[in-house]
């Protein structure tokens, strides 16, 4: 058919098929690029390593020098990094997430980047997984109570901030869930000292001082008791607990003295019985990032 | 015309005159504690003492000391270096490879260099680096993607750039080169990498390497025999800090860290030579004349790469040349630096693996102290009783001052598989729940290793120590102040807050009759000096 066209309909027609050919080449690399490109990106939040465990086993030795001094060795988190055999993912819970949150960090967390190839990065997951697979365990108290709790007649917020709201005495609570684990939590409002040593042990001080109670005395033998802020072998800075800040030269103290205690009082059962524990800890959990800060 | 030439060489006569010196010859170096004006090695001299003779800055004064100015990098990361100080011009390194040459007098930049390097270099602890080294008119920088740099010091310019192995697979410098006689010795860094660790020596006129000394000897070589199969191939020891000389002797000291991977021992077995030891080499063609290994089969991360400390003195009234070294292990050594032969050892901070050193130099092990699967609590901890941070002898007073970390930690171990550039480490450590920690500077007699004085600190130290003839110990601390102690009562004299942790020892020289004392703080160097 094409044989019998005349000349200039073949002429025409070349030029035509040549359009197309350039069309269709220029689709077909557009095509492989995007296709190249794709597949760098599946390779961020498809994960190449089955479920097996040699992999689960490659992983939980990875976890072990990567991650457990945070996190601890089994997971269970520590005094720095959450917990993360709940199924409970602060930063997302798809596999993509969880790439994106080993490898890059989370800003404004104590969460930083990590280094590691693609293939331990997956095998991390796949440890986590293990650990977590069927629970996204629930909190079985009433997160509503424990606001009221909170606010009302547990008087947390008369040292604690969330959201704006509260005192500052102790730390803001803002996005405590995402950071402590309920075990943590309950822990911490039954006996806060407990949790105290911890921190005290850090040789850097890489994580907040947890409130410890201090007294000092001045040369005209006035006593201000207070939460410690910060302090070096030459001066101290505390807030007392009418929220006054004060900074002084040891030189000018009669003396400093250290309580090695926090002054967040226990909640003994006496205070909170196990159901408004439960409930004060399931609105503590609630306390996390907006979703657009997760997802940064 | 005959004048014009003749007033021309005048002109140029009073400009030389004027001008800074920018030359450093070897006997320089030999003779730097009879010249402290200037500040030409790591240490101050090769003896490792980190002493300086200078006096104008001294107990009845030092109270008025003051910064004169503060030079800043503008740069993230540690700022670890020991800077050097030639006719008046401060030469020294920063976080991520960079060099400066600024002037001493008003801490103006004269020139700045700064390395291209690969975005991803895999390290353990900081992109960091701790100085140069100098000689002739050359500085020399050993770079964290595993290359020795030659610089111009007038100028920053590149003179040679040689590698020394590939960074990918966990190799890199962090160390102020040494220089002795015409050759610029340097020792690697990577024992969290599985390295196979050495120190080289090259020409500092060519860059030509001059010889290499494997601190892991290889088969057939003497020692192989303490690593299990082939781990001698991953065994680490690298030699990251710079070591000291002894030129009568012609020995060359340098101290090797540990074995790799650093927790777990079963795939290593044995003493793993050699890992926790100094070895004392030939500088001319790196031949091994000695070794002794302080902790053998390490599993605890106690690096033996401390500054060691030569000191000539009697012992037993007979004069013994002696090598100090207050240990990451807990104890302070006393050996004979002519052969090697252990002469005593006292522990210096709280420690609980070792019954004793005996008698025959190797440690008497108390059961219970290797790490497990769930974790062994030791003292002291991974990071050691102390570290990097440089100790300081003062001949004036007679002390060794160490700056000392009372830590322990819950070690854990389980085998790890080698993938190269990727940490290699065989488990981790964890801060035991309890066990409080904290740091001081300790004022140790040089030969008992019995404590005279102690500074505590409120968490521990990573600043090291320098002493001065003035009666002076200077030192730093976590919470950023810098101290001037009394060097024989321990009484704090002056301190001054600079903002930000201190992750290295100061240093001290003097130009227009005026001393100053150096230290590097948070992004910042700080020139102290007296006011008038």
């Amino acid at each position: 058919m094409i044989a019998k066209v005349g000349s200039s309909g073949s002429s025409r027609l070349t030029r035509f098929a040549a359009a197309t050919l350039v069309a269709l080449v220029v689709t077909l690399l557009f095509q492989a690029l995007f296709t190249k490109a794709f597949s760098a990106r599946a390779q961020e939040s498809e994960n190449p390593l089955g479920s097996n465990p040699k992999v689960i086993a490659e992983g939980a030795s990875q976890f072990r020098i990567n991650c457990a001094f945070c996190h601890g060795l089994s997971a269970h988190g520590g005094a720095r990094g959450p917990d993360l055999t709940r199924g409970v993912w602060n930063h997302g819970g798809s596999d993509a997430d969880i790439f994106r949150t080993i490898t890059q960090g989370v800003p404004g967390t104590l969460m930083p980047a990590n280094d590691l190839a693609t293939a331990e990065t997956w095998e991390i997951i796949m440890y986590l997984r293990s650990l977590s697979a069927g629970s996204a365990k629930g909190i079985s108290g009433d997160r509503k109570a424990g606001a009221e709790i909170f606010f009302g007649s547990g008087n947390c917020s008369g040292c604690h901030m969330v959201n704006g709201k509260g005192g500052r005495v102790g730390p803001d609570l803002s996005r405590v869930g995402a950071a402590r684990s309920p075990d943590f939590l309950g822990k911490k409002l039954r006996d806060p000292n407990q949790t105290l040593a911890a921190s005290l042990t850090d040789p850097n001080r890489e994580w907040p001082l947890e409130y410890e109670a201090v007294t000092v005395v001045t040369t005209d033998n006035v006593t201000v008791a207070g939460v410690l802020r910060n302090e070096d072998s030459f001066s101290i800075q505390l807030m007392d607990l009418s929220e006054g800040l004060h900074s002084y030269w040891k030189r000018d103290l009669l003396k400093v003295t250290h309580q090695h205690r926090t002054v967040m009082p226990a909640f003994g059962e006496d205070i909170l019985d196990d159901l408004q524990l439960r409930n004060l800890v399931a609105y503590l959990d609630s306390l996390r990032p907006r979703p657009e800060e997760a997802r940064q | 015309m005959k004048a014009l030439r003749f007033l021309l060489g005048l002109v140029l006569v009073v400009a030389a005159a004027h001008a800074t010196r920018a030359q450093v010859t070897y006997e320089q170096i030999l003779q730097a504690a009879q010249h402290p004006q200037d500040w030409v090695t790591y240490s101050g001299d090769y003896s490792g003492k980190r002493f300086s003779p200078l006096t104008r800055i001294n107990t009845t004064n030092v109270s008025h000391l003051f910064p004169a100015w503060t030079y800043q990098l503008g740069l993230l990361g540690k700022f670890e270096t020991t800077p050097l100080e030639i006719g008046g011009i401060l030469y020294f390194t920063g976080p991520d490879d960079h060099g400066y040459a600024v002037d001493a007098r008003t801490g103006r930049a004269i020139w700045r260099y700064e390395r291209s390097l690969p975005a991803r270099i895999p390290i353990c602890c900081g992109r960091v680096n701790r100085g140069f080294a100098v000689l002739g008119d050359r500085l020399f920088m050993a770079t964290l993607d595993a290359h020795v740099v030659a610089l111009d010091m007038k100028t920053g310019n590149v003179l040679w750039d040689v590698e020394a192995a590939d960074y990918r697979v966990g190799y890199v410098f962090t160390v102020a080169p040494l220089v002795v006689k015409d050759k610029v010795i340097v020792g690697i860094s990577g024992g969290e990498y599985g390295i196979r660790g050495f120190i080289d020596a090259y020409d500092a006129n060519s860059g030509g390497r001059a010889w290499r000394f494997n601190t892991v000897p290889g088969p057939n070589e003497p020692g192989n025999d303490t690593w299990k199969g082939d781990s001698w191939t991953r065994g680490g020891a690298p030699a990251w800090v710079t070591g000291s000389f002894d030129p009568e002797l012609n020995l060359l000291y340098w101290g090797i860290g540990n074995p790799s991977p650093s927790d777990d021992t079963s795939e290593r077995g044995g003493d793993n030579l050699y890992s926790n030891s100094v070895v004392a080499l030939d500088p001319d063609t790196g031949a091994l004349k000695w070794h002794y290994q302080f902790t053998p089969g390490d599993s605890h991360d106690w690096d033996a790469t401390e500054v060691p400390v030569l000191v000539d003195m009697e012992v037993n009234h007979l004069p013994r040349k002696l090598l100090l070294q207050a240990n990451r292990n807990g104890f302070m050594y006393v050996l004979d630096r002519t052969n090697g032969e252990f002469l005593s050892a006292k522990a210096f901070v709280h420690q609980t693996w070792a019954k004793e050193i005996g008698a025959d130099g190797r440690p008497v092990v108390l059961p219970g102290s290797a790490p497990t699967e769930s974790g062994t609590v030791v003292c002291p901890g991974a990071f050691g009783a102390t570290n990097w941070m440089s100790p300081s002898y003062s001949p004036q007073a007679n002390l060794l001052y160490v700056v000392s970390r009372e830590q322990c930690d819950l070690f854990t171990a389980a085998p790890q598989e080698l993938h190269p550039g990727h940490p290699y480490v065989g488990s981790t450590y964890f801060k035991p729940v309890g066990e409080p920690s904290w740091g001081a500077l300790r004022a140790l007699d040089p030969l008992t290793g019995k404590l005279k004085w102690e500074y505590k600190f409120d968490s521990t130290s990573w600043a090291g120590a320098l002493s001065t003839a003035g009666g002076l110990v200077f030192s730093g601390d976590m919470e950023g102040s810098m101290i001037a102690f009394d060097a024989r009562l321990g009484k704090v004299l002056w301190h001054f807050q600079t903002g930000a942790s201190i992750f290295t020892a100061p240093i001290s020289f003097e130009v227009d009759n005026k001393q100053y004392v150096v230290v590097a703080s948070g992004d910042s160097l700080f020139a102290f000096s007296l006011s008038q």
